[in-house]
């Protein structure tokens, strides 16, 4: 078996004249968590729709497990499961029902208890018909039924969508488990906080075009002091033009910098000013991603 | 496939109970009132509205001829329209279908499994009234003056299923053509419509004779005639063929459709410039 679990290349999918996606290349390494971030409407589902065979791309080509998606779609989908964004049920049944539907129409045994065992997990009544489920409880059965068969790879639309906080902690502990089982999971999310506690990539997609691939950890590495620095009297400007500092506010006695390095040379430099005030802040996850969208600098992240 | 099949009859279950039950009120009714209007019945013969309807009033065949062959398989159309177009064309829309097409199982399957629970159900809704039929007609029997025997009316009825299996498989069709449900079943329901009336108006109206052919009910034999000795067997191989042709265009398109994203063949995505 391949150890890229996902390999696309220059894949592309146009609506008619609208892009849905254009020229992603990425692979996901088997054993990883690979979060898929982006807004809405950025090409997240039409990419895992396309690796699922729901629809061919226009161009370009996708493989999962060395597979070709459109000629071997059954064989691989033996091997996913899918929780889709937009959620779908049969709304008359009962949850248990649904249940040995999905696993019956799976034609896998393995999963005969284990369903049970994450519905007790995750607090769901599985003696209920569908249709008197909340959105949450309904969030819980398509998770359920993603993770019953035990498959080599996850593909996660959105996993923790309508779930209280502390089911969300059980989803993104259920994923670490999969992951410390060796399996797969590709992860799409606009949540950077459960991106961060369990990806280990993060592929980051604009317009239908993916903009970034890194580790979560050099993304965070990476990450930039913000630093307001008031003075008695405003320095002059270039008082801190330094390597990897970034004057980005100048109020009336107060600059705002993005220090990246040569943090002693900007200390050093507002001395010489005679600071009055420093406040620090670590800038997150979510104001790299967001430098990522913004349109000023291209979403090109600097 | 046997899985995906079982499944889908599952589905089917209460509906196919449903319009069993309900489409056994023709002939409960319209056998059980024959001795009561018989008189009455045969003065009203030759008119036109009648004729228009495709309803003969002449004789105890023809008048079950008008009913059982015509307007029960009209009926049961209907179902056929709607679980036709809303086997595909809605579970797309409500987003079950994604849950479907993303099981280990190619597409061949799932719609043949789709198409082979429709048929299924339509002749077992079928044959549930052709066997009330027969039975209600040996119950009365004895009152109704006639040499036609239950076994006749069983089979005639029975017939109807070549009519209602081609509706079925032309709604899958659209269900898989149309980019959503409505418009699948709008035009599912205006052929169905046309088909009726065109097919008894061009009987009649010398204008409309050269397009009899393309009408739908020109293949139902609705006369006592066909009570009796059965309906011709080149219609009934027309009405199949329909059917089965359909049903390979579902096959094909289905293969060809791209799913969720509700557009027609020709709207598919292209790389620009």
């Amino acid at each position: 078996m391949n150890e890229h679990v996902i390999e696309t290349q220059d894949l592309t999918v146009y609506y008619g004249r609208h892009c849905g996606i254009q020229d992603v290349n990425l692979t996901v390494e088997k054993g990883e968590v690979f979060g898929f971030l982006g807004p809405n409407g950025a090409g997240k589902t039409t990419t895992q729709r396309v690796l699922l065979d729901v629809f061919p791309p226009t161009s370009g080509k996708a493989m999962v497990f060395g597979l070709d998606c459109q000629k071997q779609g059954v064989e691989l989908r033996r091997h996913i499961g899918y929780l889709p964004g937009e959620l779908a049920l049969y709304a008359g049944m009962k949850a248990s029902e649904f249940f040995k539907m999905y696993a019956y129409l799976r034609g896998e045994n393995r999963s005969k208890d284990h369903w049970r065992q994450l519905a007790e997990r995750l607090d769901l009544d599985t003696s209920r018909r569908i249709r008197q489920f909340s959105r949450g409880n309904k969030q819980k059965v398509g998770v359920i039924a993603a993770f019953m068969s035990q498959p080599d790879l996850l593909i996660l639309d959105e996993p923790t969508g309508g779930l209280d906080p502390l089911v969300q902690q059980t989803v993104l502990d259920m994923v670490r488990e999969a992951k410390a089982d060796g399996r797969t999971i590709f992860f799409s999310s606009h949540i950077l906080s459960e991106v961060q506690a369990v990806c280990d990539r993060v592929g980051i997609i604009r317009d239908g075009r993916l903009v970034a691939i890194q580790r979560v950890e050099d993304l965070v590495s990476q990450r930039m002091n913000r630093m307001d620095l008031t003075f008695v009297s405003i320095p002059p400007a270039g008082a801190f033009d330094f390597e990897g500092v970034k004057e980005l506010e100048r109020r009336q006695h107060t600059i705002v910098l993005e220090v990246r390095e040569n943090l002693p040379s900007v200390l050093a430099a507002a001395a010489k000013y005679r600071v009055v005030d420093i406040e620090t802040h670590n800038i997150s996850l979510e104001e790299i991603f967001l430098a990522y969208y913004s349109r000023d600098n291209g979403g090109e992240h600097g | 496939m046997g899985r995906l099949l079982i499944q889908e009859l599952k589905f089917r279950i209460g509906a196919m109970i449903g319009w069993s039950l309900g489409l056994c009120f023709f002939p409960l009714v319209y056998i059980a009132i024959y001795p009561s209007v018989a008189e009455q019945m045969a003065g009203l013969a030759d008119l036109e509205i009648y004729k228009a309807m495709g309803i003969n009033l002449g004789t105890f065949p023809d008048w079950l001829g008008s009913i059982m062959l015509v307007i029960f398989p009209l009926v049961t159309s209907i179902f056929a329209i709607i679980n036709g177009t809303g086997t595909l064309a809605g579970e797309e829309e409500d987003g079950r279908l994604e849950m479907i097409v993303t099981l280990p199982h190619p597409r061949w399957k799932i719609i043949t499994a789709k198409a082979l629970a429709l048929s299924i159900s339509l002749f077992v809704i079928t044959l549930v009234v052709s066997s009330v039929s027969w039975l209600v007609f040996i119950l009365l029997e004895g009152q109704i003056d006639t040499t036609m025997t239950g076994m006749q009316l069983f089979r005639s009825v029975l017939s109807t299923w070549p009519m209602v299996f081609a509706v079925g498989m032309l709604s899958i069709f659209l269900a898989v053509f149309c980019s959503n449900r409505r418009t699948a079943s709008t035009i599912a329901a205006a052929i169905l419509v046309i088909g009726y009336f065109g097919s008894n108006l061009s009987a009649s109206t010398k204008v409309l004779e050269p397009f009899e052919p393309l009408f739908l009910f020109t293949y139902v034999d609705g006369t006592g005639r066909a009570v009796i000795e059965g309906q011709a067997a080149g219609d009934l191989s027309v009405l199949l063929g329909i059917g089965l042709v359909s049903f390979a265009l579902a096959l094909f398109f289905f293969q060809k459709r791209r799913l969720t994203v509700a557009a027609w063949p020709w709207q598919r995505g292209r790389v620009e410039g």
